[in-house]
C-alpha cells in the first residue's frame, strides 16, 4: 500500500515534468484570455506582458537557432520575456497559419522564411486564403545566399564549366533542392531560364539528405546555403563555385558571385519577424528598433558569424518592398 | 598538439561532466519513458541549457540525454504498452507480453543491458572508426533507400505472430496514411483535404502514441474490473545481474542488433525506428523457437532493445566526421554543436579533440551508467504494473494529450492521436496489431522518396542502374532472401516431419 502510495507521488511528478515540458514554451499563448478584459494596451504601454515568438520549424533547425540567439537581446531591450514557440507542421505553414491568425496586439510575432512562405500562399493548388497582406512585417534578421557547390574531387573546377556543360547537355546533370517552393528550387529555375543550361532537379527533404547525396556521388551538384556550406568547405568536402548575391559573400571571399559572371541571378533565404495584420503601427515601430539594436549587438554578431549566418536588416517601406519584389519574382518564374 | 587518454579520462571525470553525465541520463530515461516527449525533444529542451557550459560537458549531457531518452522510452513500452519514443514500439510486443506474464521484472533487465551493451558498442564504432564509417554511409543512395525501406517491410511477416493477411492489411493502411501530404517532388498536396496541419503528412508520433497508447487505456478499462490479477504482477523476478542462462541466451541476438543499430544509425535517412524493427525482425529470424516471438520471448526485447541504442552512437558518426546528422535527433545536437563553434568535419579532431574525444569517451561511460540508473530505478518503475487502473488509465490520457501537443505545439496533433487511439483499439479488438502501421507510416514515405529520386537519377533503364550499384545488390539479395526463407524452412520442416 505504501509502495503504491510513493508510486502515485511519483506518477504526478511526472504529469507535472511532462506539463512543464509540454507547456513550458506556451504560457504567453493562453494569457490573452485573461488580458483582454482589462482592455487594450496603449502603444506605449507596450510590450507590459511576455511576448510570444513563433518558429514555423522544428527546434533545433536554423530558423530556430537564429531566433534562440536573438531572443534575449530582445529581451534585454522589451523589458519582457520573448518566448520561443515552435509550432511546426505543413512545411512551416501550421505556424504561419496561426500567425497570421493572432491577435494583432504585439504579443504574438513569428519569423516568415521567404521564398517559401510566399511559394506557400501563391501556389494555386494549395487553395490558401493568407497572403502578404495577413501580415505586418515588421524586420528582417537573416539573409542567406543561395550556393552552387560541387564534391571536392568533381571535374568542374568553376561556375562557367557548370553551366557551359548543363548547356551542352540538358538534363544531364542533377542538382539538388531542400524541396519544391525552396530557394534552391527557384534560383535553379531562374538560371535556366536566363541561361539556357537544364538539370535534373532532385527535391530532398532538406539540406543534411541534399549534402549526403552529393559527397556520396549520387547527384552532381549542390545547391544550399551559405551558413549551411561554410563548414564543409572549410573541411575541403565540397568546393563552391559561386554565390548568388550581389557582393561576394564574407564568409567565402574567394567564390565568384553569379553576377560578376554575367548571370544575373540574386537568391537567398531570408528570416524575418512579422506580426499579424491590424497591429498597431507604433507597436510595430517599437519591435523593429529592438530587433535593430539586437541584430547590431556584437554579441550576437559574433555568434551568427560563427554560423556563418549573415545579418541583414531591414525594416518598414525597405522590407516591405523587398517582399513585394520577392513576391513578383516568383509570379514570374512559376507562372503564377 | 598531443592529447593523452589520461589527459581526456581526466575531463571525462571532472565534475562539471559527471553532473552533465548524470543530468543527462537520469532526466534522459524520464523524458524518454512519457510517451510523447521524444530523444529529439529532450535535447531540443536542453541544447539553450548548454549555452554557458564547459562545451565537452554540454555537448556530453546532449549525447547522455539522446541514448537515454532512447532507452527511456522502452521502460513505459515494457510496462503499459506505451512506448515512450517511436524507436521502443517494437519493444512493446513481447515486453508487455512479459509483464502481463507478471515478468516485467526479467522484460527490464534484459532490455537494460541490452540497450547498455548496444549503446556500449556503438559507442566504441564512433570513438574508433567514426571517418571510415561515415565513407560507408555516403554510399547509400535513393536506390539504397529504396531497397532498406523495401527490407524493413519484409518485417511484416514476422510481426504477425497471427494471421499473415490481417498484418498484411494494417501494413497496407500505414503505406496508405504515408500518401497523405504534399509531394516532395511536385509540391501538390495530397489527400489533404485543405488541412494545413496534414500537409506534412501524418505526424508519426501522435499516431504511435493514440496507436499503442491510448488504444492500450481503452483495453485497460475494460478490464478495470478484473483488478485482482495485478497484484499477481508482483516482480518476484527481480535482479540486479542477469542470470548465465540469460547471457547466453541473448549474446546473439544483442551483438548482431547492435550491429544493426550501427549500421542503421549512420544513415542519415534511417534511425532508430526502423533499426528497432529490423533488430526484432532478424532476432526472430534467428531464433530457435520464433513460434514464442509476440507471446513474450526475451529475444523479442533484446532485439529491438539493443538496435535501437546501437543507433544512437551510429547516428552520431556522420555528424561528427561530416556534419550530416544520422537521425532526428542527431540533426538537434548539431545545433547544439554549432552553436558551441563546434563545426563538424577534422577540425572536431584536430583543433578542438580534447573536446570531440572527451565527449565520445565520456559517452561510453554514460552508456555504463544508464545500466547501472536503470537497474535502480527499474526495481521501482515496476510497480507501475501494480497501480490501479483507475489511476493509471486517466493518468496516461494525460500524458498523452500533454506529449502529443507538446511535438509541435499543435491541437491537430492532439486530435491525430485521438483518432487513431480509437483506429488501434478497433484494430486491436478485431485482431489486427497496429504495429504493421506505424511501420508502413515509417517506411511507405521513405521508400517513396527513395524510389521517385531514384527514378529521376536513373538516367535510363532503372532495373540496370540499381544493378550497378554493389550495395544495392546486396539490398535485392536480401530482400528476397528474406522473403524466400521462410517458405524453404518451412518445406524443410514438412520434408523432415515426412521422413
Amino acid at each position: 500500500m505504501l509502495r503504491s502510495r510513493l508510486f502515485l507521488a511519483v506518477l504526478v511528478g511526472m504529469l507535472i515534468i511532462a506539463v512543464v515540458a509540454g507547456c513550458g514554451s506556451q504560457p504567453a499563448a493562453k494569457e490573452p484570455a485573461g488580458q483582454e478584459k482589462k482592455g487594450q494596451t496603449t502603444a506605449e504601454e507596450y510590450p507590459n506582458r511576455p511576448i510570444q515568438l513563433i518558429v514555423s520549424y522544428a527546434a533545433g533547425g536554423g530558423t530556430d537557432v537564429g531566433a534562440r540567439l536573438l531572443t534575449p537581446y530582445l529581451e534585454k531591450k522589451l523589458g519582457q520575456p520573448v518566448t520561443v514557440v515552435n509550432i511546426t507542421g505543413g512545411g512551416g505553414w501550421v505556424g504561419w497559419t496561426q500567425l497570421a491568425h493572432a491577435k494583432p496586439d504585439g504579443y504574438t510575432i513569428g519569423y516568415i522564411n521567404i521564398p517559401n512562405m510566399i511559394i506557400g500562399y501563391l501556389d494555386p493548388a494549395m487553395k490558401r486564403k493568407e497572403n502578404l497582406e495577413s501580415f505586418a512585417p515588421i524586420a528582417n534578421h537573416v539573409l542567406d545566399y543561395t550556393v552552387f557547390a560541387v564534391r571536392k574531387d568533381s571535374r568542374f573546377k568553376n561556375i562557367d564549366e557548370l553551366i557551359d556543360y548543363a548547356k551542352e547537355h540538358p538534363g544531364e546533370l542533377s542538382a539538388t533542392s531542400t524541396g519544391v517552393g525552396s530557394d534552391e528550387h527557384i534560383s535553379l529555375l531562374e538560371i535556366e531560364r536566363k541561361t539556357g543550361a537544364k538539370f535534373q532537379m532532385v527535391q530532398t527533404k532538406g539540406f543534411a539528405e541534399c549534402l549526403t547525396q552529393v559527397l556520396g556521388g549520387h547527384v552532381d551538384v549542390l545547391l544550399g546555403n551559405v551558413g549551411e556550406v561554410v563548414g564543409p568547405a572549410r573541411n575541403g568536402d565540397i568546393r563552391v563555385l559561386a554565390v548568388m548575391s550581389e557582393e561576394r559573400s564574407e564568409y567565402l571571399p574567394d567564390v565568384p558571385t553569379l553576377k560578376e559572371k554575367g548571370i544575373d541571378v540574386i537568391s537567398f533565404a531570408a528570416r524575418g519577424i512579422a506580426a499579424p495584420a491590424g497591429v498597431p503601427q507604433e507597436i510595430i515601430d517599437k519591435l523593429a528598433e529592438a530587433i535593430q539594436e539586437a541584430i547590431e549587438n556584437p554579441e550576437h554578431k559574433k555568434k551568427m558569424e560563427e554560423l556563418g549566418l549573415a545579418l541583414k536588416y531591414m525594416h518598414g517601406e525597405e522590407y516591405q518592398n523587398f517582399l513585394k519584389a520577392q513576391e513578383q519574382r516568383i509570379r514570374d518564374l512559376m507562372g503564377w | 598538439m598531443e592529447l593523452t587518454l589520461l589527459q581526456v579520462i581526466k575531463h571525462v571525470f571532472s565534475f562539471q561532466c559527471l553532473i552533465a553525465m548524470a543530468i543527462g541520463v537520469v532526466g534522459g530515461i524520464v523524458v524518454g519513458a512519457l510517451p510523447g516527449l521524444t530523444a529529439t525533444m529532450g535535447v531540443a529542451l536542453l541544447v539553450p541549457v548548454t549555452f554557458g557550459m564547459d562545451p565537452a560537458a554540454g555537448i556530453l549531457m546532449l549525447m547522455a540525454i539522446y541514448t537515454s531518452a532512447i532507452y527511456g522510452g522502452s521502460m513505459s513500452a515494457i510496462l503499459l504498452h506505451t512506448p515512450g519514443t517511436p524507436a521502443s514500439a517494437a519493444t512493446a510486443i513481447d515486453g508487455y507480453a512479459l509483464t502481463q506474464q507478471g515478468q516485467a521484472g526479467t522484460a527490464i533487465r534484459v532490455s537494460t543491458y541490452s540497450s547498455m551493451v548496444g549503446g556500449l558498442i556503438s559507442s566504441f564504432f564512433l570513438l574508433l572508426l567514426a571517418p571510415p564509417l561515415s565513407m560507408i554511409s555516403l554510399k547509400f543512395g535513393p536506390p539504397e533507400y529504396f531497397l532498406l525501406a523495401l527490407f524493413g517491410l519484409s518485417v511484416i511477416s514476422s510481426l504477425t505472430s497471427g494471421s499473415l493477411v490481417k498484418g498484411l492489411i494494417s501494413a497496407v493502411f500505414g503505406l496508405l496514411l504515408g500518401t497523405i501530404g504534399v509531394d516532395v517532388n511536385t509540391g501538390f498536396p495530397r489527400f489533404t483535404f485543405g488541412i494545413t496541419s496534414l500537409e506534412s503528412g501524418v505526424s508519426l508520433v501522435p499516431a504511435m502514441i493514440g496507436l499503442f497508447s491510448l488504444s492500450q487505456v481503452f483495453i485497460m478499462s475494460e478490464t478495470a474490473r478484473e483488478e485482482k490479477h495485478r497484484e499477481a504482477n508482483a516482480i518476484r523476478d527481480w535482479r540486479f545481474f542477469p542470470s548465465l542462462s540469460e547471457i547466453k541466451a541473448l549474446k546473439n541476438t544483442v551483438l548482431r542488433s547492435s550491429i544493426i543499430g550501427v549500421i542503421i544509425g549512420m544513415l542519415p535517412g534511417a534511425g532508430g525506428d526502423i533499426a528497432s524493427w529490423v533488430g526484432y525482425n532478424e532476432a526472430k529470424r534467428f531464433s530457435k523457437h520464433p513460434e514464442k516471438f509476440g507471446h513474450g520471448a526475451i529475444e523479442g526485447v533484446a532485439g529491438p532493445e539493443a538496435a535501437n541504442n546501437a543507433v544512437t552512437g551510429g547516428a552520431l558518426i556522420p555528424l561528427f566526421t561530416l556534419g550530416i546528422p544520422g537521425s532526428a535527433t542527431a540533426a538537434v545536437l548539431l545545433g547544439g554543436l554549432m552553436i558551441h563553434g563546434l563545426i563538424p568535419g577534422r577540425e572536431l579532431f584536430t583543433k578542438y579533440a580534447e573536446i570531440t574525444y572527451t565527449a565520445m569517451v565520456g559517452f561510453i561511460f554514460a552508456n555504463i551508467f544508464i545500466g547501472i540508473a536503470g537497474m535502480l530505478l527499474a526495481r521501482y518503475v515496476t510497480y507501475v504494473t501494480r497501480v490501479p487502473a483507475r489511476v493509471l488509465a486517466p493518468s496516461i490520457v494525460a500524458l498523452c494529450v500533454i506529449g502529443s501537443f507538446a511535438i509541435g505545439n499543435n491541437m491537430f496533433d492532439v486530435w491525430t492521436m485521438v483518432f487513431f487511439g480509437g483506429v488501434g483499439y478497433l484494430m486491436r479488438k478485431y485482431g489486427f496489431h497496429p504495429a504493421p502501421v506505424v511501420l508502413g507510416l515509417i517506411l511507405g514515405p521513405m521508400a517513396e522518396l527513395g524510389f521517385r529520386q531514384s527514378l529521376l537519377l536513373a538516367k535510363g533503364s532503372i532495373v540496370s542502374y540499381y544493378l550497378s550499384r554493389p550495395i544495392s545488390v546486396v539490398l535485392l539479395v536480401l530482400i528476397v532472401a528474406s522473403l524466400i526463407s521462410p517458405v524453404i524452412l518451412e518445406r524443410r520442416m514438412q520434408a523432415k516431419a515426412n521422413a
